[in-house]
């Protein structure tokens, strides 16, 4: 049985035992319910960090930032709703240019602002934009996965990080974070090198042994250029147009400050207001990149857009969230719902449950999903040791790269499936092999019996 | 031109010289030496990644920090003035002694290398880097110290940023415009404030941001919200680089830092020369008043004309003198009881301090299983065990100033100096680094207190504290697996024994660590009591010195005035009296210097 199927069973026969309950069941239906649901990603970090502009990178509109818990889900027409307890009203949304309003009103208090956006962005994914106010708990309650936008790694950052690791559930499964190298552009004091270096710096982080255990990747994103790549106007690009047809040199002096950007006298026949326009959508970074790419060639909207999404590090962050999330949909639902059992039975213990107690921490502890993660923990964070090449075909074999049998036999093409087999079975030789060799240290071998089965199910898959 | 301190102090030293008192003047010229070299601690400090290097490279126009988009300083770089640019790491002499006072070596480099040796020595051996330039900023005594950022997760680096700030005159906070300041920054100025008040928060990298002006302005509210009265300042260290470049007048006052120089110079130069100013008015009351006593002394044997009072004068002037001798028994004694009681009240304070914390972590695994949150305990462990030792220094730290008072009281006359001006002494901190020199010699007695305690969080305490807690780091329970320790035959067990095994593995881990740290710091501990007890010995001693010259000058003056003829008893009497005004006059002076209202010196 496969650990979505254990998890769900599980889901059912507690609603049954708590049937009496209405607490409880309330509980487990919400449970049962967000079960089925794409995987909810909350965006987290401190005050003004860019956590609403990333929002807004990756649905690709620019909403208006409100001070509330927001979810973004897919549908089919534009909608919002406010929702108080059992109570849901809807307001209204409005659109101005690439602007998106949604008027809330007057409220005493709000659980959550529910917004219905159609957005290709929000297929597989609910977005929560989460307020400055929010706290830890708030936050690794509602979503099942989190991006933690950061700038540098201090200590409130591991501190927010290693809370979510305080429940015992939490900690075997800890699978659910993305760290974020937060305003990227802002690194290295604005120079033009700045995103690749934010990259590089975000590499070091992913390698970190505080980080490792913590997060499943770090990526780097300069939101404020993501979002006006992808909100891109007309009379924007014709002015950075404008701008870049003057010669590097001549420009030099006016973009040396963001003040002299704005100042009274300009080389380029521009409104000091449409100066203004831009600086406030790409910061002074963001207008020194769209010069220099229109120079270099770039020199449509859609080659502009591109060149910015792609180096803003939105590109990178999406397919870690596909990668890490919207792939292991399955593992974090589960983990969510068991997590969300255990609350249940450890509020209301009776009798009756002592089984689905046990069922619980047996899933917990033998689900092979949650072991090829807690291996992958392992080997990154060095607790589990493992030949250099040996390590990195474990790996990949594990799923740390993508879950799909493509990615985890490491074929950069969509391989038939005979291809794959020989390959797999190839993998699967040897690494029964060292499962069974005795020379090896035990937690070599150990590691290796995980990697077995893995190859195993996918030999299963690809029949 | 010479600053007003200098010829008063001068003149002061002449009197000496005049009146054949080699050891007053031998004192006072040691204090001339110190307040013509004085060294103004200006720290620059702040979190990670605000432009804290790059601002001290804009001040003096030159890349001798190293900057970085990553996080880049380890270790302090002093930055003060030389007529020849120079540059010198300082480096422990032996990576496995890491205990206080542990030896240290200078290394010169050439200074076009040394932020590229800093960033590739190991920065566990490097204790700090120098630079020595050419620049007119530095040259009255300024010493800018680029540090650590604060808040990086290596904690290291932090505690020796605070490590440093205890000693300064004043305080740069860097804090950059891409953000308002954050509660943990609003915390970091609290806490500085109570050690140094003079701060000046910096909201660097205003070229970048397009609202700086909005985000100065929420600062400010912050500040104001939060009580702490410092000023702030916007600057660009990179426009200010580039106008440098350039020669462009007009981007150097873009860049804010011609506020910024201004502010300096306003604030820190100029308040250094009334803490000059004091310093001196202190000591150089002191030396003339012992001038005056024994002239007084012959005045009067002269004025009452009668042999016989004078011989009795001659009589009280031995007998103050064998008083002093036998005093001087008493002081020592009370010196070496005091210490001894403290030193081994200090070590109990810090071994009932661990044994609670041990009794902490015997209940604690009783029930929890180290294998959650081992890495959550090993911090706790260590927060404890900082906060341990926080606590004991700062006891015996305080302890050692009521022992000098204890002392002071046992002596036979009241000095306006009597107290030591810090229970700690100079050569504590560091023995090589002439940088580490104590600056200015307090005036009040509060004043008294805060650098004593500014001297002990700086120097000992804290590196003595991380040096003695780095490099032993406990061991992981957890990641030791069962296989080493549990001696190889785990693996049959039933799960409860093993929880119990790790408990019990736990536990000694724990025990060892702790006594380990209690071994090592203890040391310093007595280490840093003995200093101590030397450095107040040595201070008393002095001063009984300078007394017993008084007192025999007085004696002496009483006998010439037996012995001399009525003429020559004249002559002398009018030279005495001419010499007291000059001296009356020269204290008034003195006295102004310090801008206390003048303490009446009778003639
Ligand atoms: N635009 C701009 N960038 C700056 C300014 N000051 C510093 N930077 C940049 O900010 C980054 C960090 O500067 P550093 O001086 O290394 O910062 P730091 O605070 O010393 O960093 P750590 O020592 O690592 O904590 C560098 O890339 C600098 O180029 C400034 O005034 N304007
Ligand atoms: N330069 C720069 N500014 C950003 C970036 N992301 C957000 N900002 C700005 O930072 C401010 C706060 O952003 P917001 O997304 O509301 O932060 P939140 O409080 O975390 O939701 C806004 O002024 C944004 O324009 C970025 O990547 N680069
Ligand atoms: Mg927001
Ligand atoms: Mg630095």
């Amino acid at each position: 049985m496969t650990l979505d199927h254990a998890v769900w069973s599980m889901l059912q026969e507690a609603l049954a035992i708590y049937r009496d309950s209405p607490r409880a069941s309330s509980w487990l239906r919400s449970h049962a319910e967000r079960f089925t649901e794409p995987v909810r990603v909350a965006v987290a970090g401190v005050q003004g960090i860019g956590k609403s502009t990333a929002v807004n990178a990756l649905i690709g509109d620019a909403f208006s930032p409100l001070p509330e818990f927001t979810w973004y889900r897919n549908g089919s027409t534009a909608a919002a709703q406010v929702v108080c307890g059992p109570r849901a009203s809807e307001v209204p949304v409005t659109r101005r240019g690439s602007r998106v309003t949604v008027d809330i009103g007057q409220w005493d208090k709000i659980d959550r602002v529910v917004v219905d956006w159609p957005s290709r962005s929000l297929r597989d994914v609910v977005l929560i934009d989460t307020p400055a106010s929010a706290t830890p708990e708030q936050i690794f309650g509602d979503a099942d996965a989190v991006l933690y936008l950061m700038r540098h790694l201090r200590d409130n950052d591991l501190q927010f990080l290693r809370s979510a690791h305080d429940h015992p559930i939490a900690r075997v499964a800890a699978v659910n974070t993305v760290g974020v190298l937060a305003r990227a552009d802002e690194i290295g004091g604005g120079r033009i090198d700045a995103l690749s270096s934010a990259k590089q710096i975000s590499r070091r982080l992913r390698r970190d042994v505080q980080v490792q255990p913590l997060c499943q990747n770090v990526v780097q994103l300069a939101g404020l250029i993501a979002v006006a790549a992808r909100t891109l106007r007309e009379d924007e690009f014709v002015a950075l147009r404008a701008l870049a047809s003057l010669g590097r040199e001549e420009l030099e002096d006016y973009l040396l400050s963001a003040d002299r950007f704005v100042g009274p006298s300009f080389p380029v026949d521009l409104e000091a207001s449409a100066r203004q326009g831009l600086l406030d959508r790409f910061g002074l970074f963001g207008v020194r990149l769209c010069c220099a790419l229109i120079r270099q060639g770039f020199d449509t909207t859609v080659k502009l857009t591109g060149q910015l999404v792609q180096r803003s590090g939105l590109g990178e962050l999406r397919d870690s969230i596909a990668i890490h999330f919207v792939e292991r949909r399955e593992v974090l639902k589960a983990r969510t719902a068991l997590l969300g059992l255990d609350v249940v039975l450890r509020m209301e213990p009776r009798p009756a449950a002592f089984r689905l107690m046990a069922d619980l921490e047996r899933a917990v502890a033998s689900a092979h999903d949650f072991r090829e993660l807690r291996l992958v923990a392992a080997l990154q964070g060095g607790r589990t040791k493992l030949p250099t090449e040996l390590e990195a075909e474990a790996m990949r074999l594990i799923g740390a790269e993508g879950t799909t049998s493509l990615a985890r036999l490491g074929f950069d093409y969509d391989a038939p499936a005979d291809e794959q087999r020989e390959v797999l079975l190839d993998a699967l030789a040897r690494w029964q092999g060292q499962a069974s060799d005795p020379h090896l240290a035990h937690d070599h071998r150990r590691a290796a019996q995980i990697v077995v089965r893995s190859c195993e199910g996918m030999l299963t898959h690809l029949g | 031109m010479a600053p007003p301190w200098l010829d008063v102090l001068d003149e002061t030293i002449g009197a000496c010289v005049t009146h054949r008192r080699p050891d007053l003047e031998a004192r006072l010229r040691e204090k001339r030496a110190q307040q013509m070299d004085p060294k103004l601690r200006v720290l620059v400090i702040g979190e990670t990644k605000q432009g804290k290097s790059q601002l001290v490279n804009a001040l003096i126009n030159a890349p001798v920090c190293a900057v970085g988009d990553d996080v880049t300083t380890t270790v302090p770089t002093f930055v003060q003035h030389s007529e020849t640019p120079s540059a010198a790491l300082v480096r422990n002499a032996s990576s496995r002694s890491k205990i206080m006072n542990a030896p240290t070596e200078r290394v010169a480099v050439p200074i076009e290398q040394v932020t590229k040796q800093v960033s590739t020595t190991h920065s566990g051996e490097l204790v700090r880097a120098e630079i020595g330039i050419p620049r007119a900023l530095l040259t009255s005594g300024l010493v800018l110290i680029d540090t650590p950022g604060v808040g990086d997760t290596r904690s290291a680096h932090t505690a020796s940023t605070f490590a440093t700030m205890m000693q300064a005159d004043a305080v740069l906070m860097v804090s950059d415009a891409t953000g308002e300041l954050t509660a943990t920054e609003l915390a970091l100025l609290k806490q500085i404030m109570s050690a140094c008040p003079n701060v000046t928060v910096v909201v660097t990298k205003i070229d970048l941001v397009p609202h700086w002006r909005t985000v100065v302005e929420r600062n400010r509210s912050h500040l104001a919200r939060a009580g702490i009265p410092a000023k702030l300042l916007p600057v660009s260290a990179t426009l200010r680089l580039r106008a440098a470049k350039t020669n462009d007048q007009v981007l150097n006052t873009e860049s804010g830092f011609p506020e910024l120089l201004a502010c300096l110079q306003r604030d820190i130069v100029a308040s250094a020369d009334l803490l000059a100013r004091r310093a001196v008015s202190v000591v150089a009351s002191s030396a003339i008043s012992q001038l005056v006593t024994p002239l007084r002394e012959e005045l009067t044997a002269h004025d009452s004309r009668q042999t016989e009072a004078t011989i009795s004068t001659l009589q009280e002037a031995q007998r103050r003198v064998d008083e002093l001798r036998r005093r001087s028994a008493r002081w020592q004694n009370v010196l070496n009881d005091e210490m001894a009681d403290l030193i081994s009240d200090v070590e109990y304070d810090l071994r009932d301090r661990t044994r609670k914390i041990l009794r902490e972590v015997d209940r604690t695994f009783d029930d929890a299983d180290p294998a959650h949150g081992w890495e959550q305990f090993e911090q706790w462990l260590e927060d404890n065990l900082n906060e341990a030792a926080t606590t004991n220094f700062a006891w015996l730290m305080e302890r050692a100033d009521w022992v000098a008072e204890k002392v002071a009281k046992n002596f036979p006359v009241y000095r306006e100096d009597i107290l030591p001006g810090s229970v700690l002494p100079e050569d504590l901190l560091d023995p090589v680094g002439k940088l580490e020199k104590p600056k200015i010699e307090p005036f009040t007695i509060t004043q008294k207190l805060f650098t004593g305690l500014r001297g002990s969080y700086g120097g000992v305490l804290m590196f003595g504290l991380v040096t003695s807690l780095a490099g032993m780091p406990l061991i992981n329970v957890v990641s030791l697996g069962a296989g080493a320790l549990f001696g190889g035959k785990t693996i049959k067990d039933e799960a409860d024994t093993r929880l119990k095994r790790r408990q019990a593995a736990a536990k000694a881990a724990a025990q060892k660590h702790v006594d380990d740290f209690f071994m090592k710091f203890s040391k310093d501990i007595r280490d840093a009591g003995r200093h101590i007890q030397r450095s107040l010995r040595n201070h008393f001693a002095t001063l009984a010195e300078e007394l017993q010259e008084t007192l025999l000058e007085s004696a002496r003056s009483a006998k010439r005035a037996v012995q001399d003829d009525a003429s020559q008893r004249e002559q002398r009497q009018r030279e005495a009296r001419r010499e007291l005004d000059k001296l009356v006059t020269l204290y008034k002076r003195v006295q102004a210097l310090g801008g206390t209202a003048a303490m009446e010196l009778s003639a």
